[in-house]
């Protein structure tokens, strides 16, 4: 019998005519075709329904907001020409550039923004980005190009939720057609990008928009979207060139990308602070001089050392340096015998037990608080680590109903700003009105006085008063020390060196406004 | 045999009841709250109310339950929480990639595994038989994510002979079936082996033997039948088990498979994706379940079905 | 090699020993590989005992900032990890939980799945549906969802993990000896056995058990490894052992990410849990050799 040689043959038949036609397949002319290879799947390409920071950075390559950010971090106006406030802080004018046109040809005009504002602040669209926008009382087309926006109460942050990666334009003629759920597939905007495929799991493709109102813009023909979610792969398909850009590049890997010579590893800065909070209504940590020895114990520069493979700053305050309004206050010295003795003043020489938890439970999360837990073995506080697992954080922390009984104790999380103001870097997380359930105080942190700053702040629109409030909080936060700040993460992302003009934004987003591939 | 099948296809509507009810008292066993999740990290909790009432979750559990059985009756498995895409539609989408992959790593591993199996077997104690056990306990015996990591890193990154991810064409599929048959392919060759062993040991073998037939023609005609029963059990279970989707190899090799889709699912505690993988699953793990026993059947037929 | 010589001893002892006990020794102990591999698990399970004292180094405690990702050297043996500390003490850590994760666990499965199997092979019928159909129930919820699912009534940790592992341990080896039952009652010897008026007890345990027990040891052997290796997917998707807890899987996945920079740090556990499942398997083989009364030297 020999089946063996005749199987061989047919296989390699099949081999050489693969081969074949893949030789054929390839494009006959040089397009730019760029890949990005990203850390997670898209939820969807509706931004106002998007809660993750990768979803909407990837719907910036269809649409756009009336305000932006560069790639700094700064506020800078994309449909909106200008605006104006009135005296009271309600009513904001805005104007809009002329001769834009959406993906399907339509208009861009004022129309437009009232169409999009009524549809996110509708609670019946149920929206996740509501939120944000229900601040809105109503939005008024005054001219073609002329909208006005009545607030329902003063809001100073308004235009930063403007510029929100969230706020974007969406065509009202595609909307209309495909419904306020089925945009989500087929999104139509006026960005440098028109959308052409989402494989689910697999892609989201866009093409160059030929009628881009940035003239000469895009300068690459198309993107492809690739979510690979495994960080070792991640690296690897930079190495064998089938992507150009990718992000996050893993701490541990910075090295070894490093090394190759046709990859440029960029480290950014990023408002993504890191901090160890304390429950401040639970025994030992509702005395001040426990949280302070806990502060006092971390060597923050050996935590960048370890688990940020040095691509961490120690945090110098509890809003990150790129946020508005933030003091520098810190970083919080590290010094044992200190820590021991406010130990022993509040009545713990010998230390105590108690829960470490981490809200995440990635590789780095893994290092952070396993590093905690030898810090602070140093001043006799033994800790029980457990990395909770999406559900069991939400369970566990986020939606726990009764602050007096929350079992929270030490709790590893990290916060960034999504609307780069000091408001949504402080209120969720320090005002006494964001106790779990309803935000993230998860330190249970209450002090009149930071309340009062934080909504002072919110209702003023002069600058130099709402700088004296937030640094006030900012203060009076670092003295009660609810927290032992930890670090400020660097962005690690690497591209190939023919690529240009895509950067890391602090918030983790992307700017891909001057892409171009050489 | 036909009333044996009958009565088995009877049996799967009353288990998979079960397993639909089971499933859906697990998810909603399970902690954390879909909707916080879905809402995201920054929510308010009106956004969160909002999500609620669009995800369908504001209902009582009960009411949940019938929905959810009215919908799987008439073939409508829901919108998945995160995505918001029908469920049917996400899981077709997924099936293909890990069918493929499931055929492919089947194929050359069991051919590999039971032929190291039957030289082990018939060789056994010398240097086939050592070179072959050697291999599949090394197989058997280093992790898949571990072994999936070296390939890429050594075929796709040193060598650029085939890509690090991507299903396109059939390129993309050596390294994962690798990866993922590797572990069948050992436990393969190890059954046969056993299996045969044990064939070759009995007596109707010695008898043929004495009688002086040659040993190939023992082997293949008279201990083949007899030794394929328990490797055909082993088969089929391994198949149920990759059709299921490896999470491992789908997460190193970012294959869009069903095991992304599960592993997504449950950290995103997606009620309707979760149900209707998990029926999916058992579907199919009756379905191999049947047809091995059937094979079992036509293998020896001294086991008779009643 | 003295195998020429070995039989003819063996052939003369068996005149006067026996026992089934001395019978197996009589054939274990001429597998010199099996030898080993059992004398490889006995010392395991001796460091296993013995680890809290004989480690150089506290295997959660100890640490050095300035030697980290260090590789093998005379004060690390195994080097240093990436968060400062000595592997060697890890590792020796680790065989205590890694074993204990990886027998346990299959132990139970086994015991419970052989059972069932038995009875639902050798009765068929209404026995035999149910038993299948809890298996396909049990075989249907994938693994990973099972874990999650005890974890998450039961509470975290390795118990649960052990607890998760048995029970998808169990629907295989009820499948597993139920094919070999159905196979087995219809031999001779059983047949033969059931018209002498034997009860259905004494068949099942003195004929039908050990005639599966052959492929009950192999699986076993093979079961430990991908138990200690499930184990490691689990704490991978942070449902295992929580850290510092030196398990090997938890050590190797945490190596992952510096795989590339610090190899040792992978290669290590990934070594051990090789080594450890390899003694096994060879163990097993050795043990089914010698326990199997068809087999006789060829």
């Amino acid at each position: 019998m020999n089946p063996l040689p005749r199987f061989a043959a047919t296989t390699l038949a099949a081999i050489a005519t693969a081969i074949a036609s893949l030789v054929i397949a390839a494009p006959a002319y040089a397009s730019k075709d760029v890949v990005f290879a990203v850390a997670s799947t898209f939820t969807t390409t509706d931004p106002y329904d998007a809660n993750d920071t990768l979803s909407q950075a990837m719907a910036k390559s269809f649409y756009e907001g009336l305000f932006g950010f560069d790639k700094d971090m700064k506020l800078i106006p994309v449909l909106a020409e200008s605006y104006t406030v009135s005296p009271d802080g309600l009513t904001y004018t805005i104007k809009l550039r002329h001769g834009v046109r959406f993906q399907d040809g339509t208009d861009f005009n004022a129309e437009a923004v009232k169409v999009n504002f009524d549809r996110v602040t509708n609670p019946d669209n149920k929206l996740k980005r509501y939120g944000l926008y229900k601040i809105i009382a109503k939005t008024e087309v005054v001219d073609e190009y002329t909208a006005r926006v009545t607030l329902k109460e003063p809001f100073s942050a308004f235009i930063n939720d403007l510029a929100h990666p969230s706020g974007v334009m969406i065509s009202p003629a595609a909307l209309k057609k495909w419904g306020s759920k089925d945009i989500a597939f087929h999104p139509v905007g006026t960005g440098p990008f028109k959308f052409v495929e989402w494989r689910q799991p697999d892609y989201l493709k866009v093409e160059k928009f030929d009628g881009y109102w940035r003239k000469g813009y895009p300068k690459v023909d198309s993107i492809t979207w690739k979510p690979v979610v495994d960080n070792n792969s991640r690296a690897a398909l930079m190495q064998t060139g089938e992507a150009q850009f990718t992000f996050p590049v893993p701490y541990e890997l910075a090295q070894v990308l490093k090394a190759k010579t046709d990859l440029e590893l960029v480290a950014a800065p990023s408002i993504v602070l890191r901090y160890l909070s304390m429950n401040t209504l639970q025994k030992p940590f509702d005395d001040v001089r426990v949280r302070e020895a806990i502060a006092y114990a971390i060597n923050k520069e050996a935590l960048a050392k370890v688990a940020f493979s040095g691509y961490a700053v120690p945090a110098d305050g509890v809003v990150p340096d790129a946020v508005e309004y933030s003091v520098k206050l810190g970083p919080w010295p590290y010094d044992v015998a200190k820590a021991k003795k406010l130990l022993a003043e509040a009545g713990y020489p010998n230390g105590f037990e108690t829960e470490l938890w981490s809200a995440y439970n990635y590789s780095t999360a893994q290092k952070v608080a396993q590093f905690l837990q030898q810090q602070l073995q140093q001043i006799g506080i033994r800790t029980k680590i457990t990395m909770l697992e999406a559900g069991q954080r939400v369970q566990k922390v986020e939606s726990w109903p009764d602050p007096k009984t929350a079992p929270v104790r030490l709790y590893y999380v990290g916060w960034s700003s999504s609307t780069g103001e000091a408001d949504w870097a402080l209120r969720p997380l320090l005002a006494s009105e964001s106790w779990p359930p309803t935000l993230f105080n998860t330190a249970y942190y209450r002090n009149d006085q930071v309340d009062t700053d934080i909504k002072g702040a919110l209702a003023t629109t002069d600058k130099t008063e709402k700088a004296k409030l937030y640094r006030d909080a900012q203060e009076r936060i670092w003295k009660d020390a609810p927290w032992a700040p930890l670090v400020t993460e660097e962005l690690l992302s690497a591209h190939n060196r023919r690529l240009t003009g895509v950067y890391v934004m602090p918030d983790a987003s992307f700017n891909f406004t001057d892409i171009d591939l050489r | 045999m036909t009333r044996y099948v009958l009565s088995r296809l009877a049996g799967l509507v009353p288990t998979l009841f079960l397993i639909g009810v089971l499933v859906f008292l697990f998810v909603h066993l399970l902690p954390g709250d879909p909707a916080r999740l879905a809402a995201g990290p920054d929510a308010t909790p009106e956004t969160v109310a909002l999500v609620r009432k669009d995800l369908g979750l504001d209902r009582t559990i009960p009411q949940q339950f019938v929905r959810f059985v009215d919908g799987v009756l008439h073939w409508n498995f829901g919108r998945s929480l995160s995505t918001k895409r029908p469920v049917a539609e996400e899981i077709a989408e997924r099936f293909m990639p890990t069918f493929w992959l499931t055929v492919w790593s089947m194929a050359w591993s069991v051919t590999f595994g039971m032929a190291i199996g039957v030289a082990s077997a018939v060789w056994r104690n010398r240097w086939p038989d050592r070179i072959g056990m050697t291999l599949a306990v090394s197989g058997i015996s280093f992790p898949a994510f571990a072994l999936g990591m070296v390939l890429m890193q050594v075929f796709a990154v040193d060598l650029g002979w085939v890509p690090a991810v991507g299903n396109d064409d059939w390129r993309g599929y050596i390294l994962p079936s690798l990866t993922l048959g590797a572990a069948v392919a050992a436990i393969m060759a190890r059954f046969t082996r056993s299996s045969f062993v044990d064939i070759l040991g009995e007596d109707f073998v010695r008898t043929a033997r004495a009688k002086g037939l040659d040993e190939r023609h023992v082997v293949i005609k008279h201990a083949m039948r007899n030794a394929l029963i328990p490797v055909v059990t082993m088969m089929g279970l391994q198949f149920g088990f990759l059709l299921g989707g490896s999470i491992v190899v789908e997460k190193v090799f970012n294959w869009p498979g069903l095991g992304r889709l599960l592993v997504d699912a449950v950290d995103m505690r997606d009620y309707p994706v979760i149900q209707a993988l998990v029926l999916l699953f058992s579907l199919e793990f009756i379905a191999i379940n049947l047809v091995v026993d059937v094979l079992y059947g036509l293998i020896n037929p001294a086991i008779r079905f009643r | 090699m003295n195998a020429t010589l070995a039989p003819a001893i063996d052939a003369a002892a068996a005149e006067h020993v026996r026992t089934p006990w001395s019978e197996f020794w009589r054939k274990f102990r001429r597998q010199k590989v099996a030898l080993v591999a059992a004398v490889f698990v006995a010392l395991l399970v001796v460091v296993a005992v013995a680890a809290p004292w004989i480690v150089p180094y506290d295997a959660e405690n100890y640490f050095d900032y300035d030697a980290l990702n260090a590789p093998p050297s005379l004060a690390h043996f195994f080097g240093v990890d990436s968060l400062g500390r000595d592997i060697f003490s890890r590792i020796l850590m680790g065989a205590r939980i890694s074993l204990a994760a990886g027998f346990i666990s299959v132990a139970v499965g086994a015991v419970i799945g052989t059972l069932l199997g038995l009875l639902s092979g050798y009765y068929e019928g209404w026995t035999d549906r149910i038993v299948m159909r809890i298996c396909d129930v049990l075989f249907a919820f994938p693994g990973i969802l099972l874990a999650i699912g005890i974890v998450a009534i039961l509470g975290g940790g390795m118990a649960n993990v052990i607890a998760a592992v048995a029970i998808f341990s169990v629907p295989t080896f009820a499948r597993l000896v139920r094919g070999n039952t159905l196979a087995l009652k219809h031999l001779t010897y059983i047949e033969a056995a059931r018209s002498l008026g034997a009860s259905d007890r004494t068949i099942l345990l003195r004929h039908v058990l050990p005639g599966t027990i052959s492929a009950v040891v192999v699986y076993f052997s093979l079961r430990i490894g991908t138990s200690i290796i499930t184990a490691a997917s689990l704490s991978f998707l942070g449902m295992g052992a929580q850290p510092p807890t030196p398990e090997w899987g938890a050590m190797l996945d945490a190596a992952r990410s510096d795989m590339l920079t610090a190899p040792h740090e992978a290669i290590v556990p990934a070594l051990a849990i090789f080594l450890t499942v390899l003694a096994f398997n060879l163990l097993g083989d050795g043990l089914r050799d010698a326990l199997d009364p068809k087999i006789e030297r060829r």
